[in-house]
């Protein structure tokens, strides 16, 4: 047999879905990565004229690690319900959802019981008022992400099982480890460098 | 593939997620929309394409008369206060003129021509995502309707004479309407993007890919690096602006807002307009004489130089000293480097010409006057650019910033109009009258180039930072020439909006006069 008269294989072009919310998800780091920066600037220029930032000891750590350590296990948790998708595996990928989505909720939470201990007031100062929409911005996101997650991987395992459905439950992983990503700034500018 | 074969539908278009099958019984065809639903219900991205086309053609007009009404005002003929009623009003219509050519005209334009062409050219029979490729354009026009409203109701990015009334829930209203725009354009980015990334035909790698499909996929990743950071900013000022009261970055009576959104409209971001221009001028230079680049990988890494240096996000100079930023480096090495790639680009474009059928009516065809007024006006755009950024010359906070402004938006102007003669089949509109082309060219090229040099030597002329050019003494006879070009802007923007609106009515072009 002539293998060079065999026809070339088809290229393999990467899947559309995930394509283009690598895209967006991208577009959405680059906005949280200027708050970001805004943050760490403003707090710079604040302690090079000798103020104070954050009032000694109103940021604590503790909640804040929890909630990094919650995350990283959802990182687990929605590769889990990715692969479940891809395997058509809908008792897996549902409890991975659920597992994920009570991680998110938990996240969510534990930033309520930081607002409290806080008690900072949104109009009290640069200090405050970047802390609220560097946090503000991450909760939204990470709302954002629950819904894609939920909504793609119930389309994906509750109708008929296709390569584009468990593209999206990817899309939406995708997504959800950018939010990760996120928090990792958050957690070290905000709780860690303080 | 070749610039002048048809599209090749790429069954991966219509069965992707977010692809639209083509009707395949006479009931689905039977069932289309009507011509009013059309714009509503679309999934074909040439129909989207063409609306974006048409809707920021017009608004480039409403855009450029507001331009003849500042340079009116720049002139000594009367104050600019004076003219549109009060220092706030002038900077609110100064503020207008510069966010609305960027957002709402020259990117959305190029933005549309893509939606229409970057299928074929890739041979998808569809954008990637049709659906998010309508809402993108309806998502911008209710953000571009919302920005102009809340400007005439009082907003707009700040104040330079304190607010009264509502003024504050106004320009609330405007960072809105802002960022809904700039969302909704990174949206069509995305989408675009996509479809080449994901979509091209098998066998097609990305240096095969056109020049315009190439230029638009690194204008996509261009704008993804960097209008982010503007929503960004938005962000932060709207959430202090709500406050009661602003602390920093919300203040409404002081032009805090504007300042810290004016580098999206500065170089070096100001060229992230600019990028898909290149690819439309080698394009249409290719088709008119009917020769191909022979080093088409030489074009490709060209555009990629270009975009590199229009990523802009990093450049704000609010957040610190602007000497400390725009006397480094790194901001000098970006302003000079923008000439490179230009020069080299205008190297291919005459290769090309040399390779190619040199007729009298081809080199004076619209596309190729088109292309070299849009490549040296944005030549002459990167050159004020350069020499902004030396020290020496003290052009940094001087009206040489506008030059460069105008350089980039009229060759974006020029660039659509090439596009609507180029790309007739596609935009789906008749071919664009020839008069009409050659008319709108040249008072675009005649209207940039007088504001490009007026604006330049009004910079060397200024004795201090004047930005909005409001000391009037020694540039008197500049103001005059600056308003000449801002006449010949307008009126090459409408011919250019009137020939896209009949060429709608005109029969679809003969096979083989768009390629």
């Amino acid at each position: 047999m002539r293998t060079t008269a065999l026809p070339a294989a088809e290229a393999t072009r990467p899947r559309t879905v995930v394509v283009g919310a690598l895209l967006a998800t991208g577009a959405v780091f680059m906005a949280f990565a200027a708050l970001v920066a805004v943050y760490v600037q403003q707090r710079q220029m604040s302690r090079a004229t000798g103020q104070e930032w954050f009032p000694e000891g109103s940021v604590e750590l503790g909640p804040a690690g929890m909630m990094m350590m919650t995350l990283v296990l959802s990182m687990v948790t929605v590769q889990w319900a990715v692969q479940a998708a891809r395997d058509e595996d809908r008792p897996h990928g549902f409890i991975a959802l659920g597992v994920t989505l009570m991680f998110g909720a938990a996240v969510i939470n534990q930033f309520w019981f930081v607002y409290q201990d806080t008690a900072f007031a949104i109009d009290g100062g640069r200090a405050e008022l970047l802390f609220y929409v560097v946090t503000g911005s991450f909760i939204a996101m990470l709302i954002s992400g629950m819904a894609m997650l939920a909504v793609t991987t119930i389309r994906s395992l509750m109708g008929p099982f296709g390569r584009d459905l468990a593209h999206g439950v990817q899309a939406a992983g995708a997504y959800w480890h950018m939010c990760v990503l996120c928090y990792f700034l958050v957690w070290y500018v905000i709780f860690i460098t303080k | 593939m070749t610039l002048t074969e048809p599209a090749i539908a790429d069954s991966e278009a219509a069965s992707g997620a977010g692809g639209v099958a083509a009707p395949e019984s006479s009931d689905e065809v039977a069932a289309a929309p009507s011509i009013l639903a059309q714009p509503f219900v679309t999934s074909d991205a040439a129909t989207v394409g063409r609306l974006f086309v048409l809707t920021s053609l017009l608004l480039g007009v409403g855009t450029s008369v507001v331009g003849v009404l500042l340079s009116l005002g720049r002139t000594e003929a009367v104050a600019p206060w004076d003219l549109f009623g009060g220092f706030n009003a002038y900077f609110r219509m100064w503020t207008l003129y510069r966010m609305s050519f960027m957002l709402l005209v020259v990117m959305p334009l190029l933005l549309g021509v893509a939606l229409a062409v970057v299928p074929s050219q890739v041979g998808a029979g569809n954008v990637a995502f049709p659906r998010a490729a309508l809402a993108s354009f309806w998502s911008w026009l209710i953000g571009a309707v919302i920005i102009v409203v809340s400007v005439f109701a009082g907003g707009g990015w700040g104040a330079i004479d304190g607010v009264t009334g509502n003024e504050s829930d106004a320009m609330a209203l405007t960072l809105l309407g802002t960022g809904m725009v700039i969302v909704a354009l990174l949206l069509g980015a995305v989408t675009v993007a996509t479809t080449v990334i994901s979509l091209r035909q098998t066998g097609m790698s990305l240096l095969d890919v056109p020049p315009f499909s190439w230029s638009m996929l690194v204008a996509a990743a261009v704008w993804l690096f960097t209008l982010p950071v503007a929503v960004a900013n938005i962000v932060v000022i709207y959430a202090d602006l709500r406050g009661r009261p602003a602390i920093a970055f919300g203040r409404a009576e002081s032009p805090d807002i504007w300042l810290q959104l004016d580098w999206l409209v500065e170089q070096p971001a100001v060229y992230i307009m600019a990028v898909p221009v290149l690819g439309i001028a080698v394009e249409a230079v290719g088709a008119t004489v009917g020769a191909r680049s022979s080093r088409p990988e030489a074009i490709t890494v060209i555009v990629g130089l270009f975009g590199l240096l229009a990523v802009g996000g990093w450049s704000q100079d609010y957040f610190t000293a602007p000497q400390d930023l725009r006397d480094g480096l790194v901001y000098v090495a970006f302003g000079l480097a923008a000439v490179l790639p230009l020069v080299a680009l205008a190297g291919g474009a005459a290769e090309l010409v040399l390779r190619g059928t040199k007729t009298p009516d081809r080199l004076l065809d619209v596309r190729m006057l088109g292309a070299g007024a849009a490549l040296k006006l944005l030549g002459a755009a990167a050159l004020v650019g350069a020499l902004r950024v030396i020290e020496p010359l003290d052009l940094l906070e001087t009206t040489a910033t506008w030059a460069v402004f105008h350089g980039v938006v009229v060759a974006g102007l020029i660039a659509g109009v090439v596009a609507a003669r180029n790309w007739s089949h596609e935009l789906l509109i008749g071919p664009l009258s020839v008069v009409v082309g050659r008319g709108a060219v040249a008072l675009l090229l005649g209207g940039g180039g007088l504001l490009v040099l007026s604006d330049l030597i009004s910079g060397f002329l200024a004795d201090a930072p004047d930005l909005m050019a409001l000391s009037l003494d020694g540039s008197a006879v500049l103001n005059v020439v600056a308003f000449a070009g801002s006449i010949l802007v307008a009126v090459g923007a409408a011919a250019a909006a009137l020939g896209a609106v009949s060429a709608l009515r005109a029969p679809l072009v003969a096979e083989g006069d768009a390629t």
